[in-house]
């Protein structure tokens, strides 16, 4: 792989990540409020397609990635999501966050690491 | 954590199935990108794998563990629910292993292992909560 793909790489894998996260956090936010509101209310079904609309993009990102990726390296990389998802849910949507949940999402992150070190 | 109604299946059993359908639908991913022909320009957006039927059979497994997601979404908080979901970091590289034939060096299998020691200390408060109720 030579240097210009490597930064397409990184930058793919940023907004990949990104969608991701604003995806979770957009469909979180709707079905937690369907359940007051009803789905079809005009905010629930916004934030639901918008939330939809980031992991489709976050989904073809990931396909474009496994084009150039082993699996078992790629997929494991792209977990590192969970340490911000638990965070992002935290802070937008204040969750809480236990001191076991936080200590397990850390051992989740590092074996994770490990995994795509290797 | 709000209590699912009978009418919907456990949330439990929903993120359970979820994995399972993620875990198979990254792996026919990985099939399907790696039959698909590169063409300079497009090669990062994954659109040409569209022509690959393993393609196809993935985006159905994914519309079926989206559909359970946000059954999840509903009555699991998403601090919980996404770190549990996590155990696909050890199905796919397995499902990797036992059908794609790809190699796992030890490090790799420590690295699984520190994932599933994470997924148990996340699990655990959940699991006496549960007996609670």
């Amino acid at each position: 792989m030579t240097r210009e793909q490597t930064i397409i790489a990184i930058f793919v894998f940023a907004t990949e990540v990104t969608t991701t996260v604003v995806g979770q956090l957009l469909l979180k936010h709707a079905m937690e409020g369907s359940t007051t509101f009803g789905f079809t209310h005009p905010r629930i079904l916004k934030l639901f397609g918008t939330g939809v609309l980031a992991l489709a993009i976050s989904f073809f990102l990931t396909i474009g990635l496994l084009q150039h990726f082993d699996l078992s390296f790629f997929y494991p990389i792209q977990g590192s999501t969970v340490v911000i998802i638990t965070t992002a849910a935290a802070i937008f949507l204040r969750e809480k966050l236990s001191f076991p949940l936080m200590i397990g999402s850390l051992l989740i992150s590092a074996g994770i690491v490990l995994v795509s070190l290797s | 954590m709000d209590r699912a109604p009978r009418l919907f299946p456990n949330p439990w059993l929903l993120l359970a199935l979820e994995a399972l359908f993620v875990t198979t639908s990254e792996t026919l991913l990985k099939v399907g990108a790696s039959r698909t022909e590169r063409v300079a320009g497009w090669e990062w957006t994954g659109l040409l794998s569209l022509t690959s039927i393993w393609i196809w059979c993935a985006i159905a497994l994914v519309i079926m563990s989206f559909l359970c997601w946000i059954n999840v979404l509903k009555y699991i908080p998403l601090s919980i629910a996404f770190p549990l979901s996590n155990v696909v970091h050890v199905l796919v590289p397995l499902s990797c292993w036992i059908f794609l034939a790809e190699h796992i060096s030890l490090r790799r299998w420590c690295g699984i292992a520190v994932v599933i020691l994470g997924l148990a200390v996340v699990a655990k408060p959940v699991a006496k909560i549960e007996e609670k109720l």
